[in-house]
């Protein structure tokens, strides 16, 4: 009994739903107004996300005739349940997660990768040209960073030796973060991040001046807040798999007498990762998709291979 | 199996309502079909119900980028008819305000295509360097964009000594700002990724289509009406014509942002050499019989007015052809054999303005009227 | 070009020819011999046809032929008769001309022939047919 509710507490209260949710909207609003000012411009309040998503609840819910109902319904429900799954077993608060498995690497790639599946989903469901091109191009997309977030991601555990989460944490602890030991692969799932929450130079699944707004396109009222409210889940997830494989995670630390408590300094580091996409996204323009595919395949993968091979040895 | 991608007439990537119909086999566009029309507003058939200088203000209101050209091509037309000289001072006033306008028009197009490959930043930043230009305009003419400054026999208002060091101030800033933009589009790898040798035009094809503008100019086609066919202060203010030779759109990006520092150099010239006297001559209102073509280099290109007077207040055929109408011919061959994802900064390339091609009559109000489909940029949130 | 040289060359075709100054060519031809005075245009390498304007003069309908001669601008006019007016495309000469030419076509009803593309270009697809907006006679 206890267990049941205090698995409820932690999938839709902390870290779940709710501390996700706010964290991940409020980190979208606070990129939308750090690129305002890299524009020149003032930029809206840092609790917009949440304004808007309050609004887009109160719309009307609209499903276009053409499209396949169910799947068109069920892919943001599929896309938030992964991202808070996903959350769940971060270690947020101290190196254990809330919910632990035996291998819950491999689990988060997997769960990481439905977000994905269900916008491709809803896209394709859409019965609209532009949502089938945006699909389609979110496809594409898939291949060229997903297997460097995996090459990646199993570069950290090598160097560990486990594929636990709080084992990496630990390690981490002891050993000092993984990024100076694992340069290059660092660098590559920085940028396999930016091609994974679809930000320039490689958002173009979303390209909106080309079609509309790709797989989105049809969405609106409720389940768009649903798939929005999933996609700040998902960056607030990601980024946060980053500061657990790389940069050490939740460790508290004492500076100058006083005791930062280790999820304080994990969100802060999420945060500075996320800062970091942002900084990118302002000052590029957006590639083709081609050529977003053949800069992942050569550069890149060259960047994990050559640090997997280093560490595998 | 190819099916057909379509682009408007309301699209996000279009700044007005026009129908593109894109077939593409996967992400190459085999071919392209243009339907115009989406905003008639009878313009020519208002022309010729109106007085001269009523029709005048009409005239302005064709477009919402370039209204200076406008004016200027139906006031050359109208002056030539009635035989009015227009007073040396007001010349270079009006130089002033073409180049003034086509600065804005190039900084406007500048930031419209770095929206188009995505790179919001850029498109920010030249549209706040754009303000600069329509403070100068506000403060000489008193409106940011329909300024109105030239009427039929000069100008309206005079530029005063004390608003100079103002003009001078601002240019100064643009210029800089403009040499590093140079810069950036030369030298970024993500704009050039996505700018060049894309939307090739061959200097054939712009001179056989009878293309005009900074799109034939990008071409290697060396060719301007400001030079080739002077008017107002032109053949006393010295300037070069920019060429490009490579026909992409990078090309074209350049060429209008070089201009825009020629056009710099032009205002500041103008303002050192304006000879003092009258701003206006007169005109009364009445036409006589005769016909004449006005042609002026508006920012797009080569803009068109024929006026054909039968004596009296109102003319009795005013004819417009704006330099998008003359371009839409490039955009197939532009556009085919190139990917989806090439349409929005191909189009864009040519600076279109449909207000201005759209503008031809439609009479009554019964069947078949062409609404105007107001521009609606669907407003997608924020990402 | 100078105007004086686009004169010589057209002065074959044309009946009526006026040079207002050095920039302003103005000259009449007529349906046999309007496509003469164009190919030799182009055959000097003046290939820009700026456009085509169509007035309602009653009873004729004038076409003229705005061509940039490196210079100077030339009007050709000719005038086709209301009942029946008709022309050869010149696409095959002008491939700029292709819009043009539907656009004189759909305002004015003069039927070009050979025209490679005929179909509406600015009024909407309902519009009704022989409904020439345009024309003086064009129903309120």
């Amino acid at each position: 009994m206890i267990e049941i509710l205090s698995f409820l507490l932690a999938y839709f209260v902390f870290p779940g739903l709710l501390f996700a949710g706010a964290l991940g909207l409020l980190f979208m609003g606070i990129d939308r107004k750090v690129t305002a000012h890299m524009q020149h411009r003032i930029g809206p309040p840092i609790w917009q996300e949440f304004l808007d998503f309050g609004k887009l609840l109160g719309k009307e819910d609209i499903t276009p005739a053409a499209a396949q109902g169910a799947v068109f319904t069920l892919a943001p429900l599929l896309a938030l349940g992964a991202a808070v799954t996903v959350v769940l077993l971060l270690p947020i608060n101290s190196a254990q997660p809330a919910l632990t498995s035996v291998a819950d690497l491999i689990v988060i790639i997997y769960l990481l990768n439905i977000p994905a599946i269900s916008i491709m989903l809803g896209g394709y469901s859409s019965a609209s040209p532009f949502g089938a091109v945006g699909a389609s191009r979110y496809v594409v997309q898939l291949f060229s960073y997903e297997l460097i977030f995996i090459i990646t991601a199993l570069t950290a555990a090598f160097e560990v030796g486990s594929l636990s989460l709080s084992n990496i944490v630990t390690y981490q602890a002891q050993n000092g973060w993984l990024v100076f030991k694992a340069p290059l692969a660092a660098a590559a799932i920085l940028v396999a991040l930016q091609g994974k929450i679809l930000r320039a130079p490689f958002d173009i699944p979303e390209a909106e001046s080309e079609i509309v707004h790709g797989a989105l396109t049809e969405y609106s009222g409720p389940k768009l807040g649903l798939m929005r409210l999933a996609y700040g889940i998902e960056l607030f997830a990601v980024a946060g798999l980053i500061t657990v494989l790389f940069f050490g995670g939740p460790v508290a630390h004492t500076i100058a007498g006083v005791e930062i408590p280790g999820v304080v300094s994990f969100l802060i580091k999420t945060f500075a990762i996320v800062l970091l996409t942002t900084n990118i996204r302002n000052i590029v323009a957006r590639l083709r998709i081609d050529q977003a595919m053949k800069f992942f395949w050569t550069i890149i993968a060259l960047l994990a291979i050559v640090n997997l091979i280093i560490v595998v040895w | 199996m190819s099916f057909v991608l379509p682009i408007g007439p309301q699209h996000p990537a279009l700044e007005e309502p026009e129908h593109f119909r894109i077939e593409v086999k996967g992400e190459e566009i085999v071919d392209v079909d243009i339907r115009l029309g989406y905003v008639h507003r009878g313009i020519e058939e208002a022309l010729s119900k109106r007085s001269y200088m009523h029709g005048l203000f009409l005239a302005q209101r064709v477009c919402g980028i370039c209204p200076v050209s406008h004016s200027l091509a139906f006031i050359r037309a109208v002056e030539e008819i009635a035989g009015i000289e227009c007073p040396d001072r007001a010349r270079y006033i009006r130089t002033i305000g073409a180049e003034l306008e086509r600065i804005h028009s190039h900084l406007l197009f500048a930031g419209i295509a770095a929206h188009e490959i995505g790179f919001t930043t850029l498109f920010m930043l030249f549209w706040r360097d754009r303000e600069l230009v329509l403070d100068l305009k506000e403060m000489l003419w008193g409106n940011r964009i329909h300024s109105s400054e030239t009427t039929i026999g000069g100008v309206r208002w005079d530029i005063k000594p004390n608003q100079v060091p103002k003009v001078l101030h601002n240019l100064a800033t643009l210029e800089k700002e403009v040499k590093h933009y140079i810069d950036v589009v030369g030298s970024d790898r993500t704009i050039l990724a996505r700018c060049a040798n894309i939307g090739i035009l061959t200097k054939q094809m712009a001179r056989e289509l009878c293309a005009v503008g900074p799109t034939v100019r990008a071409s290697g086609v060396n060719w301007d009406i400001r030079r080739d066919d002077p008017y107002a202060a032109y053949s006393e203010v010295p300037f070069k014509v920019i060429i490009e030779r490579d026909g992409d759109v990078l090309a074209k990006i350049l060429v209008r942002l070089r201009e825009v520092l020629e056009s710099i150099q032009m205002i500041r010239h103008a303002l050192d050499a304006m000879p003092g006297g009258p701003i206006r001559a007169e005109f009364k209102g009445q036409v006589q019989k005769g016909e004449a073509t006005g042609r002026v280099e508006a920012n797009r290109g080569e803009l068109l007015y024929y006026i054909l007077s039968k004596g009296g207040e109102k003319p009795e055929r005013v004819r417009i052809r704006t330099p998008t109408y003359a371009n839409m011919p490039t955009v197939k061959p532009m556009l085919v054999g190139g990917t989806i994802a090439e349409v929005p900064i191909v189009l864009a390339s040519i600076d279109p303005c449909f207000s201005c091609t759209d503008r031809i009559t439609v009479i009554d109000g019964n069947t078949g009227k062409s609404k105007i489909i107001a521009k609606s940029e669907l407003r997608r949130l924020h990402k | 070009m100078k105007a004086e040289q686009v004169v010589q060359l057209i002065k074959d075709y044309v009946k009526d020819v006026k040079v207002t100054n050095e920039w302003r060519v103005t000259a009449i031809t007529d349906e046999q011999h309007y496509r003469g005075a164009l190919s030799t245009l182009k055959t000097n390498d003046i290939l820009h046809l700026s456009t085509i304007t169509g007035v309602d003069l009653g009873e004729e309908i004038e076409v003229i032929y705005h061509i940039d001669c490196g210079g100077p601008l030339l009007n050709l006019k000719l005038f086709l008769p209301k009942k029946t007016p008709s022309l050869l495309s010149v696409t095959d000469i002008f491939p700029g001309a292709v819009l043009y030419e539907r656009d004189l076509m759909e305002m004015l009803g003069v039927e070009v022939k050979n025209h490679p593309d005929p179909r509406r270009l600015f009024l909407p697809e309902d519009w009704p047919k022989g409904n020439y907006p345009l024309r003086k006679e064009a129903k309120k």
